[in-house]
């Protein structure tokens, strides 16, 4: 009561003496960049003398000595503005929320810190950024905004999880996903349907973009190690909108908008697949010919199979309402969203229907309690295997390959409309040769393979303050995800014909409880400041999943599991739980907020580690030097430069496990039948001695703030050193270790023995270039290097190939090498003289390939030559990019805004396997590629002399050098004009403020990537088999229209 | 205040004492762990089911086996250009990578090292669980599955007896079992060494088991002392131990016509009988069983009735591969329109397909692993060589597998005019009857006569040639430094 007599008198004071100065009244209103006024922000007079702060309409009154020329308004999470002052009033001025300041809050695990306290190495990006981004899940929006994350959308298939790296890939079998932490509880991420259906369900898009305030990435130990266990990938923290205190404030936000499909390869059309065939069956000493057919009018069929699996005419839309408000006391947001987005292949949709309310509640002076509760209904629809999915590569109705695969010469419909079909594929009309595999139509047309899970996260808490001091918190979260797929295979064509129709529906829950309690304490003492958080928690999580699978259709007309069919099985059974126990501590402490010094421990007992190591403890230490509180720095006069300027170190130990099986580390035997009969039979060898893998991370680096923070940004050096990776040990097949999964190729055993590390530098600033009142230039700017290595692996077993989709033999891990390295057949391109492809072989010699000859393999003198095969492969080329980043820019002039982000990365190669099928000599397709084939002798190609039947010189038989490609690239990732409505026309239609935009994303990419987006993974996030491109889908171009409402 | 403070505090050490410490060793409630497998005598009997469950997965006996031995031979035309279904294969150019040769590889050593866990378990506990008698039983079972496992993949990735007697790399041969992470790298033992092998484990195996009389499922399903002496007499032969042949099948085949066992084994009066429920003949010894449940029968493109039958009702195959038109089927001398053995050949669009396993989809078909006819003709071959002449024997054992399906044709000892033409008659009869059962390449391999022409990109491949039998597993070759590839 004192302290505010005394401010009082000394408001009054200072008051007075401004009124002998003739002061004058200003007047405006502050908004947010919808035209919402902001209450509560600072208005005040330069050096910070005096000011006062908005009302609840956002609008100020301040009375300014005639001698001053501008004002400073400035508010927590939003950028700082100086205002020149002509007349009595400063007009309306609106306040962007600020994607860079130094000074705002950070969310750091079981707490939050000020930005400019923090000594671990976390990047920030705030929700508006992706808050209207045509993505299913708000991480497919971070790419390029952030330094050293690598975000990889892998295709145009809805929903799929992109792959998500932080600092480098810090696994090899384990996920390299990052932990994902949702308002305090840990979230489930991946593909949780994943192997099941073939549409992917990304737990993660439940979360509506638009609901979300800030993303907070932790990069080093300091600070994730309060993760312990689970933190080696780095740990992102998501924080949903609460409301504010102030009357109800409620928003519409939409956009509608259309994808197309680019960069498609070109195909063969019918002309041309006829003399390209036919010169290949005739090489090769086959008398066959393909012969075209007539359609219904006479005409020679030639089907666009592209067109008739890819959609260019999608329409998606997304609509979200939210109400938020508060008082003193009490704060709610509540918010309501629908969205569908069409996928650029056919019938592959994406619904979403989210709804979530969160409240706090102050409860006398000390207690409070609160509660977010969210729920979702996602849809992920698609006919089919897209073949684009982790294990999709080569099945046999995986639409994006049968795209280009199936021959122009035949159409999806017989001459009298019936589907054309014949055993299991179709039929070749005048044509014995084969014409394809599947009819993609037929598929289309009357499969389904639907993923739809209903989403329940939510949390309560109760907090306790006896003291102003010491904070007491109590919190349950929990994470049901309950999923439901429903797959039918047609009886006509396709995987479902030699079973008559085979449907196929599956239960799963995934259930997860979290329970944490935590005691902070804050205190200072003179200069020295303090906070202590301890805290124990328990997570469990279930999961249960049985299947029905009912094989023989009665009748037609049925195409779910509940109708007739005749033969009923059971699939996809699964009972596993899994449990995590923990207890955590960090201290802060800093010496006038110059010196810091942090340090956080945790240790994690973990069910899934073998017998002989359950527990485990992880630790993070930093240390901060602010130096532009030094007396030298100020005497050399850099304060007038540098507003902030930190060094910081960090060092500690984190873990992973993500990705492990729950009973990994066991010996089981499997029940199944025999003829009939009760039998079990030894099917897991396990590991007594299984535990998590250890990542010691060392940071170091500083953050700038230059010229008031006009200038602002980071540099950071890691080192970070993984040791006792879990590996799938391969057994050697004699051995006779049973193979567990049923997809994989070889037996492994769980083994903590690999070590490889990550270094790199990351560097970002961010700069106001031009900031006038009625234009304004930002610059955001990243730019990431690492590098990964992989010191060794299990004893003796110095490489582990990686197969893609159980088939073909794509990358390895090797020692001294990145991870996923790619491991091909070398080749020497086409001999000029005979049109052969030339194989280098394991030994470096030149090995000639002809498949019409009895002597396939010749070396140079003619002499025969082994065969060549996967063994003569190497580790070609690097897919981990050395270098990643975007550059963002934001221009405003008046109304108008326009945002334009770029991303790139460099320094990678992505295996284009689809070229192999392009270029197949078998009855596929092919691309207009081989028009350029070899043909005389002294032509100059890198296509080959054709020959039907020859699948091994393009690479479909094994993997070869020829169609590996450097994927560097630049994307025009997103950019967007939004027109705001001057605040008179919104007032007068009794609006707070409204925008419109127009967005594009994906727009134009430069690469010398042949293939159709060097972002792309056939092998989904596995860290072992990465810069794959085997038959799947390319990504698409969005256009969006949206509008941002405010009553 | 306080008050709520501690209040607070209570509860929180509540939450840590709820805290269940039992939940961090959790134990699976569908797969039994190894700590429990070998508790209770039905357990025990159980993982004897096992031994062959393991087998009869369909990238070993209970599929790809057979079909790998087929198409290798000259019989069938690859319909799809697919390598996964073994298009590579058929065109004799695998390589160690090729799905085929390493899943055969792989899937069988898994039912030997899963035999060999069994064994070990046994003597460790499970002798005394289920007893003695019990116990003998399981082990002979347990030796004759480890048999055919090796013998069966000595076929496909080793020389043939012939070249170099036996002295030719063999097969790497572990008798103990392996249920952890360890170091098991081993050379390739010789061929005449896995014979070896083999033969101990069948000997041992028609010691310990019974004698039950033939057609009874359990008789058929599960091996006992006929199987092991059945088996011994196939051995035999690819050892060229004509006389041991003689020997074992004295055991099992009466001295004249109409051939029978002395537990009942003969042959089927309709071959037919034998491919179609309830597939329990006096002609099958060792089959293995498939029912429509769940796991009960072959997975996804391992299925023989799906590569060979066509998609033309009623059968649900895929028609992965048709009859070539220069196989088998242009043998004149086997009637088209007497011999019932032709019923097995149906006609869809334009091409023959074989539907020996013609059950649709899920191809429950039981496939038998060794069949009286079998014997026979591996006794009428050995009689023959050993005799070096036109055995009156040989002559009547041959006659018998013909005639059962073609009476039209009784053989006499004046058909022949020589040895080898009895020989090839005998060779012609057995490539006849186990059509489609698994056995051509390995017949042509025994034998050491070129694999035919296919096509004209598939050319005769001479016995000399590396194609002649498959490459190694290329990850044998990768995490086993000590096994040499086949070259």
């Amino acid at each position: 009561m004192r302290k505010l007599l005394l401010v009082l008198a000394g408001m009054l004071l200072i008051a007075t003496s401004l009124l002998a100065q003739h002061p004058r009244t200003v007047k405006g209103k502050i908004t947010d960049d919808t035209g919402n006024g902001l209450p509560g922000v600072s208005v005040s007079l330069p050096g910070g003398r005096t000011g006062t702060v908005t009302d609840a309409m956002g609008e100020f009154s301040l009375s300014v000595p005639e001698n001053v020329k501008s004002l400073k308004v400035s508010f927590v999470g939003y950028e700082t503005k100086t205002l020149p002052i002509t007349g009595n009033s400063t007009g309306n001025v609106i306040l962007l929320p600020d994607s860079k300041s130094i000074s705002e809050v950070v969310v750091v695990g079981y707490g939050t810190q000020r930005k400019k306290d923090v000594t671990g190495s976390i990047a920030s990006v705030k929700g508006g950024a992706i808050a209207e981004l045509p993505v299913q899940s708000f991480e497919a929006g971070l790419g390029g905004r952030a330094a050293g994350v690598q975000i990889t959308v892998p295709n145009g298939i809805v929903n799929n999880p992109p792959v998500f790296r932080i600092r480098g890939s810090n696994s090899i079998s384990m996920s390299a996903y990052p932990l994902i932490v949702i308002d305090g509880v840990p979230a489930f991420s991946g593909d949780v349907g994943a192997g099941i259906s073939n549409s992917p369900l990304n737990p993660l898009s439940s979360i509506n973009p638009a609901d979300i305030a800030s993303i907070d990435i932790a990069k080093d130990a300091a600070a994730t190690a309060i993760y312990g266990s689970r933190a080696a990938n780095g740990v992102v923290f998501v924080t949903t909108k609460k409301g504010k205190a102030g009357r109800p404030k409620v928003t519409y936000d939409g956009w509608v908008g259309t994808t197309r499909p680019t960069r498609l390869p070109t195909v063969l059309n019918t002309e041309q697949f006829l003399e390209m065939k036919n010169e290949a069956l005739k090489n090769a000493g086959n008398t066959d010919r393909y012969v075209a057919n007539l359609d219904a009018n006479g005409k020679v069929i030639d089907t666009k199979w592209m067109d008739v699996v890819y959609r260019d005419k999608t329409i998606s839309h997304n609509h979200n309402v939210n109400v938020s408000g508060g008082s003193e006391s009490t704060s709610y947001y509540f918010s309501a969203g629908y969205t569908k987005q069409q996928g650029i292949l056919k019938r592959n949709d994406f619904a979403r229907k989210s709804l979530l309310f969160s409240i706090d509640q102050q409860l006398g002076k000390a207690f409070s309690i609160g509660a977010r509760m969210s729920y979702s209904n996602e849809q992920s629809l698609i006919s089919g295997s897209s073949g684009s999915l982790e294990g999709e590569a080569f099945n046999s109705g995986g639409l994006a390959r049968l795209a280009f695969l199936t021959s122009p010469l035949v159409s999806p419909y017989n001459n009298d409309g019936s589907y054309n079909i014949s055993g299991s594929g179709m039929s070749g009309g005048k044509n014995t040769l084969p014409i394809g595999i599947y009819n993609p139509q037929v598929l289309l047309d009357m499969d389904h393979s639907n993923t739809e899970a209903s989403h329940i996260q939510g949390n309560v808490y109760l907090q306790l303050k006896p003291a102003e001091w010491i904070t007491l918190k109590t919190q349950y979260g929990a994470d049901y995800i309950l999923m439901n797929n429903d797959i039918y295979l047609n009886y006509l064509s396709g995987d479902g014909v030699s079973s008559t129709g085979d449907v196929t529906s599956i239960y799963t829950q995934n259930k997860r409880w979290v329970w944490t309690n935590t005691v902070q304490l804050d205190r200072s003492f003179g200069k020295h400041n303090l906070s202590l958080l301890a805290g124990f928690e328990q997570q469990r999580d279930a999961r249960e999943r049985y299947g029905l699978r009912r094989q023989k259709q009665m009748d037609n007309y049925f195409n779910n599991s509940e109708g007739g069919w005749l033969t009923d099985l059971s699939r996809y059974l699964l009972r596993k739980e899994n449990y995590l126990l923990s207890a955590f501590s960090r201290l802060n402490y800093n010496y006038n907020e110059k010196y810091y010094l942090s340090a956080n421990v945790r240790q994690d007992q973990y069910s899934a580690f073998g017998p002989n190591f359950k527990k485990g403890t992880f630790y993070g230490f930093s240390a901060g030097w602010e130096i532009t509180k030094e007396a030298f720095w100020t005497n050399a006069g850099l304060n007038n430069v540098f507003s902030s300027f930190k060094i910081r170190a960090s060092h500690g130990k984190v873990g992973n496990f993500a990705g492990l099986g729950d009973y990994d580390a066991l010996s089981l035997y499997k029940p199944a039948p025999y003829g009939g009969s009760s039998s079990i039979y030894f099917n897991q060898a396990g590991n007594p001695d299984l535990n998590w893998e250890t990542s010691k991370k060392t940071d170091v680096g500083f953050t700038y703030g230059i010229l008031n923070n006009r200038i602002s940004g980071e540099f950071s050096y890691y080192y970070n050193d993984i040791n006792g990776l879990i590996l799938f040990v391969p057994q050697m097949p004699s051995a006779g270790i049973p193979i567990t999964s049923t997809t994989a190729t070889i037996a492994t055993i769980p083994t903590n023995v690999g070590s490889m590390y990550n270094k790199g530098i990351e560097f970002s600033v961010n700069a106001v270039a031009i900031d006038k009142r009625d234009f304004s230039w930002n610059i955001g700017f990243n730019i990431a290097h690492n590098k990964n290595e992989v010191t060794s692996l299990a004893g003796d077993i110095t490489a582990i190939p990686f197969v893609t989709s159980s088939l073909e033999q794509t990358s390895i891990n090797k020692v001294g090498y990145p991870t996923s390295m790619l491991y091909v057949v070398r080749t020497d391109g086409v001999d000029p003289a005979t049109g052969r492809r030339i194989f280098i072989n394991a030994n470096g010699d030149k090995v000639y390939f002809n498949n019409a000859d009895a002597v396939k393999y010749k070396y140079e003198d003619g002499k025969a030559a082994p065969t060549v095969g996967v063994k003569d492969a190497v580790a070609y080329r690097n897919t981990n990019p050395k270098v990643l980043g975007g550059l963002e820019n934001t221009f405003r002039y008046k109304a108008f805004e326009l945002n334009v982000l770029l991303t790139y990365q460099t320094g990678f190669y992505v295996y284009y396997g689809s070229n192999a099928g392009l270029r197949d000599q078998r009855y596929w397709n092919n691309s207009t590629d081989v028009l350029n084939r070899w043909q005389n002798p002294g032509d100059q190609t890198d296509m080959p002399r054709v020959v039907y039947g020859d699948n091994i010189s393009n690479g479909s038989s094994f993997a070869i050098a020829a169609n590996v490609f450097k994927g560097d690239f630049v994307k025009l990732s997103t950019a967007a004009l939004t027109y705001r409505l001057p605040d008179n026309i919104a007032n007068a239609i009794r609006l707070q403020g409204a925008k419109v935009y127009v967005r594009g994303q994906n727009l134009a990419l430069i690469t010398k990537y042949p293939g159709p987006d060097p972002e792309v993974s056939s092998n989904g996030n596995n860290a072992s088999g990465q810069g794959v491109d085997r038959n799947t889908l390319g990504n698409g171009r969005t256009l969006t229209v949206g509008l941002n409402v405010n009553f | 205040m306080k008050k709520y403070a501690l209040n607070i505090l209570a509860v929180t050490v509540m939450g840590l004492g709820a805290c269940q410490k039992g939940l961090l060793e959790p134990v699976p409630s569908t797969d039994i762990p190894d700590f429990k497998a070998f508790e209770t005598k039905e357990r025990i009997a159980s993982q004897a089911n096992g031994l062959y469950s393991v087998m009869k997965h369909g990238k070993f006996l209970g599929g790809k086996y057979a079909i790998a031995n087929e198409v290798r031979g000259e019989d069938f035309v690859n319909e799809k250009a697919n390598n996964v279904t073994l298009n590579a294969s058929w065109r004799m150019v695998p390589t160690g990578e090729a799905q085929e040769v390493k899943e055969i590889w792989s899937q069988g050593y898994i039912t030997i090292n899963n035999v060999n866990v069994f064994l070990t378990g046994m003597n460790a506990v499970g002798n005394q669980v289920v007893g003695d008698s019990i116990a003998k039983l399981y082990a002979g079972e347990a030796k004759f599955v480890r048999g055919v496992s090796y013998f069966s993949l000595l076929q496909l990735y080793a020389r043939p007896h012939w070249d170099g007697a036996g002295s030719k790399p063999g097969l790497i041969i572990h008798t103990e079992g392996h249920a952890k992470i360890g170091s098991y790298a081993r050379a390739r033992s010789t061929v005449n060494e896995t014979y070896a092998q083999i033969i101990r484990d069948l000997d041992s195996a028609e010691t310990l088991l019974t004698k039950p009389a033939a057609g009874a499922l359990t008789s058929i399903t599960r091996a006992n002392a006929y199987s092991a002496i059945a088996y011994k007499t196939r051995v035999y032969l690819y050892m060229e131990q004509y006389d041991k042949v003689i020997a074992e099948a004295a055991k099992l085949v009466s001295a004249s016509a109409p051939f029978v066992s002395p537990a009942g084994h003969a042959l089927e009066a309709d071959v037919q009988k034998v491919f179609a429920p309830p597939y329990s003949t006096k002609e099958s010894i060792f089959s293995l069983p498939f029912t429509g449940s769940t796991d009960d029968f072959p997975g996804t493109q391992t299925q023989l009735g799906y590569y060979f039958t066509p998609a033309a009702k009623p059968f649900t195959g895929n028609g992965e591969y048709s009859m070539h038109p220069n196989g088998v089927i242009a043998d004149s001398s086997w009637k088209s329109d007497t011999d019932t053995r032709r019923k097995f050949i149906v006609q869809s669009l334009g091409k023959k397909y074989w539907t020996k396993f013609p059950t649709p989809s899920p191809f429950t078909d039981y496939i038998p692993v060794i069949r009286y006819a079998e014997v026979l003709l591996n006794l009428a071959e050995a009689r023959a060589r050993q005799t070096n002449s036109v055995d009156p024997t040989a002559v009547a054992l041959l006659s018998a597998v013909r005639h059962r399906s073609d009476a039209t044709i009784t053989y006499t000892v004046a058909d022949f005019a020589n040895v080898t033409a009895l020989l090839t008659a005998i060779a012609q009869e057995k490539h006849i009857e186990l059509l489609g059962e698994g056995f051509r390449s390995m017949e042509i391999t025994r034998l050491g006569i070129p694999f035919p022409a296919k096509s004209s990109t598939v050319p005769v491949i001479a016995p000399t040639v590396p194609q002649y039998i498959w490459p190694i597993s290329s990850d044998e070759l990768i995490y086993n430094k000590l096994c040499v590839d086949n070259n």
